[in-house]
């Protein structure tokens, strides 16, 4: 059963080369800007750290710490914004192209369910392309901080307390690893959308996907004069309810709030458990649920004469 | 019980059109069965009833099973080749073995590679960059080398040329057919598949004109060519068609017998395309 799962799971990897080729191309320009800044910062200024992060003025073992943890944070957030948009390309594709080229007529004259099949595109969306963009992450987080260590200890510094020392690495990998993983789960709704489009549509699938997102909201205000559509779709967009804080963009904004807590121990911004009890969390795991077994039903059911 | 495919009854309808009406039949094991019927007699649609891709009504058991209830069990000891190039054109040879490798248990791969052997097919070409007649020998490589009761091909030599669609039926008669296995296959060249079938079914609007075996067709159906006073008298035995050939008439007799009509002309065994169209338009009158 989990070997089958396996094989359907690597022949998606196949297919959709992009999920890992758009980690690999991302890490490496990343690594090559890093490579750049280093060099470009060092042309301003002697200072090592100021070399290494930018004008900045960075005062104190505390904020180069900080800066650090930005820095590579920073670096994260360009593979989650590819990872959004991967995904949505990829489940849009993964039900649609197979009837597109009538390829379905041979997977299903295989021994493998129509559920199997959808099941392998759903672990592909939630765990499989988030999993190997954070091999993506960690793998260039390395490069960098390989390529750093060297650069700083050719300036004559010493690598291991400007840079080892100062950064948590190990939490940070942790940290994007869980809020990867979660923003997957919190956002699979829309794969299980994604997915149903794909296996219905007759044509334009990312068209048909994202008309009624725009549609339904605007005849529910006109209609009922309500907004619960729009503030659903939009709040899943913008909560992952699993931070401490309110909302994770306040991890970039601002210094104030930087400053306000001195010591930054970033596993403590997040709770799994808070994620887990939120009840939206589990409304979203039931519709992904529906709309993934709509799916399934649609592939088994649909006549493609 | 040596029958593999049962059917009473089965009808499938989209909307008002009867694509499927009321057909009932049965397929024994280690048959060669031709599946003969113009376009939308409602060939496609039973072969996917029987595939369970498509629901029905009426009773259909395939190797014990309710094809459409049961796939994944049914798909285990089937295989199908469908009319449209349907192999996937990203894939890679190799990986398309050890994808059906993974989720087949009774594929052979071994059988398989033995198979591409005897072609220009390599395992690192995706299947784009093979030409129509390759994809065709690379899937019947895949099909020939998975151990399975029924073998259903639905026009699967369409669009090859001569050549290939003359080894496809000598690969498939040598290296795979033999009383443990039953094929099903539907196609337009008659001619060319018609000294291979055991047995043969005329559809047509969705009901079946004809279910015989070879032997027996070739008892009940004869063909006389005659002229003169001996055509005029053939003709009273009620031929089922007729046609003329070089002032010669040419008719086709349904159960009369050889004895009898041998005194009138030469007798003939008749092509099942022949046969086909006589059948087709007794059940247009």
């Amino acid at each position: 059963m989990i070997a089958h799962q396996l094989t359907l799971v690597r022949r998606e990897l196949w297919e959709h080369r992009s999920i890992w080729v758009t980690p690999v191309a991302i890490g490496v320009v990343v690594s090559l800007l890093v490579m750049a800044m280093l060099v470009f910062a060092s042309g301003f200024a002697k200072e090592l750290d100021v070399a290494i992060f930018g004008a900045q003025n960075l005062a104190g073992e505390e904020q180069r710490s900080i800066a650090l943890i930005m820095h590579f944070l920073g670096t994260s957030w360009i593979f989650l914004i590819a990872l959004a948009i991967l995904t949505v390309f990829y489940c849009l594709d993964s039900l649609y192209a197979e009837r597109k080229d009538k390829s379905i007529l041979f997977w299903r004259s295989l021994p493998v369910t129509d559920a199997e099949t959808v099941l392998s595109k759903l672990l592909t969306a939630v765990f499989v392309i988030p999993l190997i963009t954070c091999a993506g992450i960690f793998v260039t987080h390395l490069v960098n901080l390989v390529v750093t260590s060297i650069w700083v200890s050719t300036k004559g510094g010493s690598a291991g307390t400007l840079i080892w020392s100062s950064l948590p690495i190990i939490d940070i990998w942790l940290f994007t690893f869980i809020v990867v993983i979660s923003s997957a789960i919190w956002m699979s709704p829309f794969v299980g959308w994604f997915l149903l489009v794909s296996a219905w549509t007759k044509r334009m699938p990312l068209l048909v996907a994202f008309m009624p997102i725009i549609v339904i909201p605007l005849l529910e205000w006109i209609v009922f004069r309500t907004r619960f559509f729009a503030s659903a779709v939009g709040e899943r967009g913008d909560n992952l309810p699993i931070f401490h804080i309110g909302d994770i963009e306040m991890l970039f904004e601002g210094d104030e709030w930087l400053r306000n807590i001195p010591d930054v121990q970033l596993l403590d911004l997040i709770d799994i458990g808070k994620f887990m009890a939120h009840p939206e969390t589990w409304i979203g795991i039931i519709v992904c649920g529906l709309l993934t077994t709509a799916a399934i039903y649609v592939r088994r059911f649909r006549d493609e004469s | 019980m040596t029958s593999l495919v049962t059917a009473r009854g089965v009808s499938k309808h989209f909307g008002q059109v009867r694509a499927v009406d009321n057909v009932s039949f049965e397929i024994e094991k280690g048959r060669i069965l031709g599946l003969i019927g113009p376009n939308g007699a409602g060939k496609t649609t039973l072969l996917k009833a029987l595939l369970g891709l498509t629901d029905c009504d009426g009773d259909l058991s395939v190797l014990g099973l309710d094809p459409f209830r049961q796939r994944k069990k049914l798909m285990q000891n089937i295989c199908f080749i469908a009319d449209v190039a349907v192999l996937p054109r990203w894939i890679k040879v190799s990986q398309l073995l050890d994808y059906v490798e993974g989720v087949h248990p009774n594929f052979s791969r071994k059988r398989a590679e033995g198979f591409l052997a005897h072609t220009k097919v390599q395992s690192g070409a995706k299947v784009r960059e093979l030409s129509k007649g390759m994809v065709t020998q690379l899937h019947l490589s895949i099909i020939m080398a998975i151990d399975a009761k029924l073998l259903v091909l639905d026009e699967p030599t369409l669009g090859l040329d001569i050549l290939f669609r003359k080894e496809f039926y000598a690969n498939l008669l040598n290296d795979y057919f033999d009383e443990e296995r039953t094929i099903l296959v539907t196609t337009h060249q008659v001619e060319e598949i018609e000294n291979l079938l055991t047995d043969i079914m005329f559809i047509n609007d969705g009901k079946i004109l004809l279910d015989s075996s070879m032997d027996t067709l070739t008892e009940t159906y004869i063909e006389l060519m005659a002229s003169g006073e001996n055509a005029v008298k053939a003709k009273g035995l009620g031929p089922i068609a007729e046609s003329e050939i070089f002032g010669k008439s040419v008719m086709l007799f349904e159960g009369v017998s050889r004895e009898h009509l041998q005194e009138l002309g030469e007798l003939r065994i008749p092509s099942v395309a022949d046969l086909f169209v006589a059948k087709i338009k007794e059940a247009r009158k």
